[in-house]
C-alpha cells in the first residue's frame, strides 16, 4: 500500500540537495567572517554544520533511493554518492570538532575550504547525471569549446540507403537532417538565435523574431529558403559565411520540399524528388578490398628483413598488419625460396611472383592464405596442375596466370570458389579454348584478351 | 550597432598607432621563444632516424628515397600513365557534341559570351564555328564520340569522361604547369613527383616518374611540368629519349666487364660516403644512390626501354615502328613500364594548338592528322593493360591544359585561312581509365554552345584530389613542410569526384 514512499522520497532528492548547499556554505562563510580571538559568530556555525550534515545525510538517503528505483546505473552514480557521504562525514566531522570547544580549532578554515570543494564536486557530478555532461559547454562558441578540447561531433547528413531510398520520409529523414547539419548550431531551444528553432517541425512553423519563415508551396516566399540562395557575403545570408554551407544538392531539396507543401509527412518517391539529388546521401556499402583482420601492423625489423631478403614488401595502407610482397626484383625466387614467406603466410594479402622460377608445386605452399586476395603468377612455369588448390583460398579476388599452361579445363576447377572476381589467362592454352567455345558461364570473370583493331581506312588517310 | 562596430574599430586603430617598435621587439621576447616552443609541443612524430657520424639526423627516407611505402589508406590504384596531349585538343571536335552550335555556324558569336571575358587571340566578335566532326553515340554508356577517334570509340565503356573541365589560365606554358603541378607558376611538384614522394616505387632497378614525349616538342612549360619543385630532386620525372637510346651509355664500354664498373662505382662511392660522413651534406648521398641506379638501371633497362622483341600482334595492336618517336612507341612503353613496377608514367604528346593559322592547325585537317596518330595507340594502350589485368591497378589519365573556343579564332581581327578555334578556360573534356574509376560513366555538363559547364563542373584541383584519392592519399592531409608551412597539391582546393568513382 505503501510502497509508493520510498520512491516517492528519491524523488526529492533533486530539491534535497540544495539544503546542505545552503546551509553549508552559509555556516563557512561565517567561519570566514570570524576573526581570530572573537566568538561573535561560533554557535551559528555550530547550528549550521550539524544542520548541514543531518540534511546532507538526508539528501543522500533521498538520493540512494533514487538509485534504487530509477533505474540508474551504478557506473554513471558511484562517485557522486562516493562524495555525497564524504561531504555528510566532513559536515559531522567538523561539527563534533567545534563541539569540542568554545573556540574554532585550529586549521579550521582550511578544513572548511575542503569541504567547500567536496561540496562543489559533488554537486557537479549530480548536475552532470540529471542534466547531461555537456550542459554547462554545449552552450560554448564552438571555437571556444574546440580549445578547450571538447570534441564536437558533427551533426550527420541524410543518410539513406541504396534499396529503398525511395520510401525515406522526406522531411524527418532528409530535411531535417539538413537542417540539423547545417542550421542546428544557432538554432535550437537552447541557442535561440533570432527566436528560432528548426530542430522540429513545430519550431519551423513557429518562425522566429521577423515572422515566418516557411511559405508552403512557395519557396521564394520562404525565408528558411530565400536567405540561403543570397550571395555568400550578403548580410542576411545563412549560414553565415564562416560557417559550413549547405551543398547544392541540400538547397535543392529544400526547396524541393517547400515546394511541394512542406509537409511532414510523405515519401521521396511521393514529392517526386529525383535520385540525383540525394545522390550524395546514398550510403556507399562499400566493402573493403582486403580482408579487415586484427592482425597488428609488422615489425619495422621483420619487414626490413623481408626487403633485405629480396621482396617488395609493404602494408597494403599505413598501420595494416596485411603485406603486398612481390618479387619484381627478386626474379630468382624459386618454390624453395617459399620459407622466407611463410613466417608472413598470414599477413600476405598481395604476392606477385610473376616471372620468378616457381613451379607448380608452389601452390601446395600457398593453400590455406587466409587473407591472400590478389595472386600473380605471370609468365612462370605454373601448368595448372593442382590448381584447384587454389579454390579453397577463402579471400582470393584475383587471380594472374598470363603466360602460363593453364588450360580451360582447370579454369572450370577453380568454379568452387565463392570469393574469386576476375582470372586472367591472356597467352595460356586456356584463352585459345575460350576463344574457340564461345560464351563461358563462370561465376568469375575470365579475361583471355588477345584483342585485336581492326584496320580501318582513316589509319592512313592523311589529311 | 553600427556605432559600437565604429568604436570598435577606433580601439583598434588606436592601440595599432599606440605599438611602436619597442613594444614590438618587448614581444618578440617572449612570444619568439613560443612560437619555437610550437612544433616541440605540437608536432608529428619525427620519422626514424640514423645518426651519421657528422652528428647529422637523417630518416631511413633520406638515406634510401625511393624506397616503397604504405599508402595511407588502401589506393584502389597503384601507378599512373597520364597522357597529355600539349597544345590543348578540341572538345567539341572529339567528345563534346553540341548540335545546336552546328546551327549557328559562321554567325557573329552572340554578345553575352564575350561580355567580360579574355581570350588569348579572339578580338573583336567572332564568327561561331560548328563541330567539323560527325558524332555518334557508342557502347553500352552511349558516350558521344566523334569519328575523329574511330579506334576509341569502341573502348568507350572502359573509360569515365568529365566533360565540364575548367581551368584559369588561358596561355600553354601556365596551363600545362596548372594542370601538372597544381599552379601556374613554377616552382610546385609535379604530379607523378608527389605520388612517387609518397609511395617510392616497386622496381628498384628503375627510376619512379618516367616521361616519355612525342610529336617532335617538349611541353611548352618546360622541364618543370615534371619538376619535384621543393620535393628532393630525386623525385623529379625522369625523360628518356625518345629515339634512339632512350638512355645514353647503358652499354658498357668496350673492354670494361660489368665486375670491373661495378668495382668502379663501389670505390667511387666509398670515397662519397667519406666525405658525406665529414660534411654531411644529404645532396651527397642523393649522388651515391644515383650512381647505384644508374648501375641496376643496367639490368633493367636495355629489356624493359626495347620494343623490338615485343610479339608482331602487339605492334599491330599498338601501330608501333620501332625506331622512331611516336606516340604510339611511347604508349607500349608506358604498359612496359608499368608492368615493371614504374610508379609514374607521363607521356606528352605535342601538336593539338589547332588555331586555324595554317593546315596543321586547323580543325578539319591537322586535328584529324593527330588524332589519326593517337587513336589507335591509345585504345590500344586500353586493352593491352586490361588483357593483362593491369588496369586492374593503372589510372590512365587524358587530356590537355584547357578546351578551345566554340568560337572561329579572328587573330588579329582578320579571317583565318582555316579552321580553328582559340584557347578556352571554360570548358574541355577529359577523360580517366582504371583502377577506381567507375566504367562506362560521365561527368559534368557544358551548355548548348559548349562554351562553359553548366552543371558538375570540375577544376583541375578536383581532379588531382581524385587521382590522389585513387592512389590512396587524402589530398587534404598529403603535405609538405617548405619555407614555413605545409604545401599540398591542391593548395587549398579540390573536391573529389565522387561520381566517376567505381
Amino acid at each position: 500500500m505503501l510502497d509508493f514512499i520510498l520512491p516517492l522520497f528519491g524523488r526529492f532528492h533533486p530539491l534535497l540537495v540544495h539544503l546542505p548547499i545552503g546551509i553549508l556554505v552559509f555556516g563557512i562563510i561565517l567561519v570566514f567572517l570570524s576573526k581570530a580571538g572573537q566568538n561573535t559568530h561560533f554557535a551559528s556555525i555550530r547550528l549550521a554544520f550539524l544542520l548541514g550534515g543531518i540534511a546532507a545525510a538526508v539528501s543522500s538517503v533521498s538520493g540512494f533511493l533514487q538509485y534504487q528505483y530509477e533505474g540508474f546505473e551504478w557506473e554513471s552514480i558511484q562517485f557522486h554518492l562516493i562524495l555525497a557521504l564524504l561531504t555528510t562525514a566532513v559536515s559531522f566531522w567538523l561539527w563534533y570538532q567545534l563541539n569540542r570547544g568554545e573556540t574554532l580549532p585550529p586549521f579550521f578554515k582550511i578544513k572548511s575550504a575542503v569541504l567547500v570543494l567536496l561540496l562543489t564536486m559533488t554537486g557537479h557530478l549530480g548536475g552532470n547525471i540529471s542534466r547531461g555532461e555537456n550542459y554547462l559547454t554545449e552552450i560554448l562558441p564552438l571555437d571556444l569549446q574546440s580549445f578547450l578540447g571538447i570534441e564536437i561531433e558533427p551533426e550527420k547528413g541524410p543518410q539513406l540507403l541504396e534499396e529503398n531510398w525511395e520510401n525515406a520520409a522526406l522531411y524527418s529523414e532528409v530535411i531535417q537532417p539538413i537542417l540539423n547539419q547545417n542550421c542546428k548550431s544557432c538554432h535550437n531551444p537552447r541557442n535561440l538565435k533570432g527566436e528560432l528553432d528548426l530542430t522540429t517541425m513545430n519550431g519551423l512553423l513557429a518562425g522566429g523574431e521577423d515572422g515566418l519563415v516557411l511559405t508552403a508551396g512557395d519557396a521564394t516566399h520562404s525565408e528558411l529558403y530565400t536567405r540561403m540562395i543570397l550571395e555568400k557575403d550578403h548580410d542576411d545570408h545563412m549560414p553565415p559565411a564562416e560557417k559550413r554551407q549547405p551543398s547544392k544538392e541540400e538547397i535543392a531539396l529544400i526547396e524541393a520540399w517547400i515546394q511541394g507543401g512542406g509537409k511532414e509527412k510523405g515519401t521521396l518517391a511521393e514529392a517526386a524528388i529525383p535520385r540525383k539529388l540525394i545522390e550524395p546521401f546514398i550510403a556507399r556499402n562499400e566493402v573493403p578490398f582486403y580482408p579487415v583482420t586484427t592482425i597488428p601492423e609488422m615489425a619495422a625489423d621483420s619487414l626490413a628483413a623481408l626487403k633485405l631478403s629480396g621482396f617488395f614488401a609493404e602494408g597494403v595502407e599505413s598501420g595494416s598488419g596485411l603485406l603486398k610482397v612481390s618479387c619484381i626484383n627478386f626474379p630468382g625466387f624459386q618454390d624453395s625460396d617459399w620459407t622466407m614467406l611463410a613466417g608472413a603466410k598470414n599477413r600476405l594479402a598481395y604476392l606477385d611472383l610473376s616471372g620468378t622460377k616457381v613451379s607448380d608445386s608452389i601452390l601446395d605452399s600457398l593453400g590455406g592464405m587466409p587473407n591472400l586476395t590478389v595472386l600473380k603468377l605471370n609468365n612462370t612455369a605454373i601448368t595448372g596442375k593442382s590448381l584447384e588448390k587454389l579454390a579453397l583460398l577463402p579471400h582470393l579476388k584475383l587471380l594472374y596466370l598470363n603466360n602460363t599452361g593453364v588450360n580451360l579445363s582447370q579454369i572450370q576447377d577453380l568454379t568452387s570458389s565463392k570469393s574469386f572476381e576476375k582470372v586472367f589467362v591472356y597467352e595460356t592454352p586456356a584463352a585459345g579454348e575460350i576463344s574457340n567455345a564461345g560464351k563461358l558461364s563462370l561465376p568469375f570473370l575470365v579475361e583471355s584478351g588477345n584483342y585485336t583493331l581492326p584496320k580501318l581506312a582513316t589509319d592512313t588517310i592523311v589529311y | 550597432m553600427k556605432n559600437l562596430e565604429k568604436l570598435f574599430a577606433e580601439l583598434a586603430t588606436s592601440t595599432l598607432q599606440n605599438q611602436t617598435r619597442r613594444h614590438f621587439l618587448m614581444d618578440c621576447v617572449s612570444k619568439v621563444g613560443g612560437l619555437a616552443m610550437a612544433p616541440l609541443l605540437f608536432g608529428c612524430e619525427p620519422d626514424k632516424t640514423v645518426k651519421t657520424p657528422a652528428g647529422l639526423q637523417l630518416s631511413e627516407r633520406d638515406l634510401n628515397p625511393l624506397a616503397p611505402l604504405s599508402p595511407p589508406f588502401v589506393g584502389k590504384a597503384k601507378s599512373i600513365i597520364y597522357l597529355h596531349m600539349a597544345g590543348a585538343p578540341s572538345q567539341l571536335e572529339l567528345f563534346d557534341f553540341k548540335p545546336e552550335l552546328a546551327k549557328l555556324h559562321n554567325q557573329d558569336c552572340p554578345e553575352s559570351l564575350l561580355e567580360g571575358r579574355k581570350f588569348a587571340f579572339i578580338r573583336g566578335v567572332p564568327k561561331m564555328l560548328g563541330p567539323q566532326a560527325n558524332f555518334s553515340q557508342h557502347g553500352q554508356s552511349g558516350a558521344w564520340v566523334s569519328d575523329y577517334l574511330p579506334h576509341f570509340s569502341k573502348v568507350v565503356d572502359e573509360v569515365a569522361f568529365l566533360k565540364a573541365m575548367h581551368t584559369d589560365q588561358f596561355n600553354h606554358g601556365p596551363a600545362q604547369l596548372f594542370m601538372q603541378t597544381g599552379s601556374p607558376r613554377l616552382g610546385r611538384p609535379s604530379l607523378g613527383s608527389w605520388v612517387t614522394y609518397g609511395l617510392g616505387t616497386e622496381n628498384q632497378n628503375l627510376p619512379g616518374f618516367v616521361v616519355l614525349t612525342s610529336g617532335g616538342k617538349t611541353p611548352d612549360a618546360g622541364k618543370s611540368v615534371w619538376g619535384s619543385g621543393f620535393l628532393p630532386s630525386v623525385y623529379q620525372g625522369v625523360q628518356c629519349r625518345s629515339k634512339g637510346d632512350p638512355v645514353l651509355y647503358l652499354e658498357d664500354p668496350s673492354g670494361m666487364s660489368r665486375d670491373l664498373k661495378k668495382n668502379v662505382i663501389s670505390a667511387i662511392n666509398q670515397v662519397n660516403k667519406e666525405d658525406f660522413d665529414g660534411f654531411g651534406d644529404p645532396e651527397i648521398l642523393a649522388r651515391i644512390n644515383q650512381y647505384e641506379m644508374a648501375y641496376r638501371m643496367q639490368i633493367e633497362v636495355p629489356e624493359v626501354m626495347n620494343i623490338n622483341d615485343e610479339p608482331e600482334h602487339i605492334h599491330e595492336l599498338y601501330g608501333t615502328k620501332p625506331g622512331e618517336e611516336s606516340f604510339a612507341n611511347n604508349c607500349l612503353l608506358a604498359r612496359k613500364l608499368v608492368e615493371k613496377g614504374v610508379r609514374v608514367v607521363q607521356l606528352y604528346d605535342w601538336g593539338w594548338d589547332t588555331h586555324g593559322t595554317d593546315k596543321d592547325g586547323s580543325i578539319d585537317m591537322g586535328l584529324r592528322n593527330k588524332c589519326r596518330e593517337i587513336d589507335r595507340p591509345m585504345t590500344a594502350l586500353l586493352l593491352d593493360l586490361k588483357q593483362r589485368g593491369l588496369l586492374e591497378d593503372t589510372l590512365v589519365v587524358w587530356g590537355g591544359e584547357f578546351g578551345r573556343t566554340p568560337m572561329q579564332e579572328n587573330r588579329e581581327g582578320k579571317v583565318q585561312g582555316f579552321k580553328g578555334r582559340d584557347h578556352h578556360t571554360d570548358a574541355f573534356t577529359m577523360w580517366v581509365a582504371g583502377g577506381g574509376i567507375r566504367k562506362g560513366s560521365s561527368y559534368g555538363i557544358t551548355d548548348d554552345f559548349g562554351f562553359s559547364g553548366i552543371e558538375e563542373r570540375t577544376s583541375v584541383h578536383d581532379l588531382h584530389a581524385t587521382l590522389l584519392h585513387l592512389m590512396g592519399f587524402d589530398h587534404e592531409k598529403f603535405t609538405y613542410e617548405f619555407q614555413g608551412r605545409p604545401f599540398r597539391l591542391t593548395d587549398v582546393e579540390g573536391e573529389l569526384i565522387h561520381s566517376i568513382l567505381a
